[in-house]
């Protein structure tokens, strides 16, 4: 619905009750999914409906767990990340059995807790713990919920198919809010009723869209607001088919009932890393996944921080003077470009190759040296204002400058502005080491 | 549901020739021919896992060198090893002897081309030249010793696509075109190539894919862009797509890593690259390291479609 379309549902009185400063206003927030209808204390039920299906985000974001750890997923807009950012990495939950001893459990739920993988600034970690009931004993399930609770604050997922199970379960934990897994057919009367009780998200899962979408009405109908939707994958290209049709149907609306998270239990398909990629790239917003290697974890989680990146940002390297391996007063210098790919790339060779270095990165808007060089915006004045920018001469006692490969047309003219001997480099980073060992003089 | 506007197909690209087919393979391989994202028809995907192998491994991933051991040697006993024992689809032969200083063993070239051809019983994708002074003459050694073979021949960039367009157009090849991370570079390249001749079932797109986690993002949406622009009937970008993580082994964690650690940081840092990357669109993925082999195609082994899959 469109901004004046709303507009004219709402009181227009600009009581300012909803936080917004007039009606329109807080229509305009409506239309872009960006406020919630309930906001508003004087509509009657019937335009709260009709308003809460139009406007509410195309994906309910939900929260799972409490405090700092807490994940939260869904309110997402697009298919593809060229489209739109996507905004909320998926949960990844490391699953435990309640059949497991209790030196097990531990290890494996502190290990979640502890690992951290630092990239680019950022501390990367997994989200949270899903216990299984497999030993098919509620009061086992609970002491194992039990001991996971003992470890630190982490969400859980509840993975039981009784809703006994949960209910000893949620006793321990119900509090912190985590997610029921999952409501059936069968017993979705009682699942409903739990969350319902405990304020918690719930999972309803079915392997088709029309028993999906009735519990999820049924669900709705008992109280529970924050639902997620399990596909109930017999294989990893069900749950890529599935996930997209309803990331789909969801986003274009053309299905409210589907507008909802996507978890993804990986644990029975079997293949771990294909899984968990599969789940990072096409649309789940919670994975359950067996414990992990470090390189996995690693791989995941960075592939996990790339998806979910905002395209239209390309990230940018601060321009500047970066040292690598400890360069000296007549190490080398090698002009760049701030575009991060190729500030990565270059970092990754000329490390590797061991051979000191200074890396003068300049500010090309984020554009890549090919780009920046037919675009305009790598030139020689640039390059002139950069190197007085940053002193460059104060950093080494001679005045050799080594250009990429692909900025070649452009290095009489930076040597006529600079007065620096301008040497011209190879076009690709993994030609540098041979380059530099060969052609390096001061 | 469809996905897309449109239900356009994107071109089948024929790689390899059997002896029916004028060369000496054992099987051909039809890559291409979908209608839809990847693993969301209904048929089984043609996807690919290539194991690329090289002539001079001194430009090679250390963590590879020490792997492969002396088979680092002998490019033939390689590339046999690669499909008999650790699996892969086909092979990657990369020239990288031409990046020494001087080089000028021709040759050579036409040499181990001819021995590795006799020690695979696949298609064959060969990286030629690395130099531009040289493209012609090696272009041509490789273009030459897989007449009839339809190789995939690499690689055409915008500004040296000719010779190897060239080898490829006198001895009956496919040509891998390969632009940097760019929609519209890509589609420029391939018009430019098909107007030296290039038959558009003859080009593989590769949109250079960067390494996880140095700009990985940017080649999975370039990827994920040039898929559905050639589904919805952009017909220079409906070609199939290849995609190798070159900079994959040359990363800080994959180097970093503790000797013990090496390999398996490695392989997960290859497979979550590659898989992503066939999840995007691309048709065949390329790797360095033996053991990303089999974890590819067992995921892949995992995903076909079971009979009478469900419709959700």
């Amino acid at each position: 619905m469109k901004a004046l379309e709303i507009y004219k549902l709402l009181p227009k009185t600009n009581c300012k009750k909803c936080g917004y400063p007039t009606c329109l206003a807080f229509a305009m927030k409506l239309a872009a999914g960006k406020a919630d209808v309930e906001l508003c204390p004087d509509l009657d039920p019937e335009t709260k409906t009709l308003l809460g299906g139009a406007t509410r985000p195309p994906i309910r974001l939900v929260k799972v767990g409490v405090g700092e750890r807490s994940v939260t997923v869904g309110e997402e807009f697009v298919l593809f990340r060229h489209e739109k950012t996507f905004y909320h990495p998926p949960g990844i939950m490391v699953h435990i059995s309640d059949t497991w001893p209790e030196e097990q459990v531990r290890t494996v739920a502190e290990d979640v807790r502890d690992s951290v993988v630092h990239r680019v600034g950022t501390d990367l970690m997994l989200d949270g713990i899903a216990i299984r009931n497999e030993s098919g004993s509620p009061t086992q399930f609970a002491e194992t919920v039990a001991l996971v609770e003992a470890c630190g604050d982490l969400p859980e997922v509840l993975i039981a198919a009784d809703p006994a199970a949960h209910e000893a379960a949620l006793a321990e934990c119900g509090n912190f809010l985590p997610l029921i897994h999952a409501a059936t057919d069968r017993n979705w009367r009682e699942c409903a009723a739990l969350a319902k009780r405990y304020g918690c998200p719930l999972a309803v899962r079915a392997g088709d869209v029309k028993t999906l979408t009735s519990l999820v009405r049924n669900c709705v109908g008992a109280g529970v607001p924050d639902l997620m939707l399990d596909i109930a994958p017999g294989s990893l290209r069900e749950f890529i088919a599935a996930a997209t049709r309803i990331r789909k149907a969801a986003i274009e609306r053309t299905d409210p009932d589907l507008g909802y998270p996507i978890v993804f239990d990986t644990v029975p398909l079997g293949i771990t890393d294909a899984a968990l990629a599969a789940g990072v790239l096409k649309y789940a917003g919670i994975i359950v996944t067996e414990p992990l290697s470090p390189a996995s974890m690693e791989a995941a989680l960075t592939l996990r921080q790339n998806i979910y990146t905002d395209p239209q940002k390309p990230i940018q390297m601060t321009p500047g003077i970066y040292p690598v391996n400890e360069p000296g007063r007549d190490a080398p210098v090698l002009l760049s470009v701030n575009f991060s790919l190729t500030y990565f790339t270059l970092l990754g060779y000329l490390e590797a190759s061991r051979i000191p270095c200074h890396l003068f990165v300049v500010d090309t808007e984020g554009l890549s040296v090919l780009t920046a060089v037919a675009g305009g915006k790598l030139t020689e004045s640039l390059v002139a204002a950069s190197i007085k920018q940053f002193s460059l001469n104060e950093k080494v006692d001679h005045r050799q400058l080594i250009i990429p490969g692909y900025a070649a047309p452009l290095s009489g003219k930076i040597e006529d502005e600079t007065g620096w001997k301008v040497l011209v480099g190879p076009r690709d980073a993994a030609e540098l080491a041979g380059y530099l060992e060969k052609e390096w003089r001061t | 549901m469809q996905l897309t506007e449109k239900e356009d197909a994107v071109l089948e690209v024929q790689l390899g020739a059997t002896r029916s087919e004028g060369g000496t393979r054992e099987v051909s391989y039809r890559i291409g021919g979908e209608t839809k994202l990847p693993f969301t028809e209904a048929e089984p995907d043609r996807l690919l896992v290539a194991l690329e192998i090289c002539d001079e491994t001194q430009f090679w991933p250390p963590v590879i060198r020490e792997y492969v051991g002396d088979l680092a040697d002998q490019p033939d006993e390689w590339a046999k090893t690669a499909e008999r024992t650790w699996g892969a689809d086909l092979v990657r032969l990369n020239f990288t002897s031409t990046k020494q200083r001087g080089f000028d063993d021709f040759p050579g070239i036409t040499k181990t081309m001819e021995q590795v051809l006799a020690a695979t019983s696949r298609p064959l994708i060969v990286e030629g030249s690395s130099e531009p002074e040289l493209d012609s003459e090696v272009f041509r050694r490789c273009g030459e010793a897989g007449e009839g073979e339809r190789l995939l021949l690499g690689t055409a960039e915008a500004d040296r696509y000719r010779s190897v367009a060239a080898a490829a157009l006198a001895y009956g090849h496919a040509v891998i075109a390969q632009s940097p991370i760019d929609i519209n570079l890509a589609k420029q390249l391939n018009i430019l190539l098909q107007e030296t001749g290039v038959a558009r079932d003859r080009i593989v797109i590769d949109p250079y894919t960067g390494a996880l986690g140095y700009g990985f993002e940017y080649s999975y949406s370039v990827m994920e862009r040039i898929r559905t622009a050639g589904l919805a009937g952009d017909a220079d970008l409906a070609m199939p797509m290849i995609s190798a993580a070159t900079d994959a082994l040359a990363v800080r964690e994959v180097r970093e890593a503790a000797a013990g650690d090496r390999d398996a940081m490695a392989v997960a840092w290859e497979f979550y690259t590659a898989f992503s990357a066939l999840a995007a669109g691309a048709s065949i993925v390329c790797v360095r390291h033996p053991m990303t082999v089999a974890r590819l195609k067992n995921a892949l082994a995992a995903m076909q479609p079971a009979s009478g899959q469900k419709e959700v």
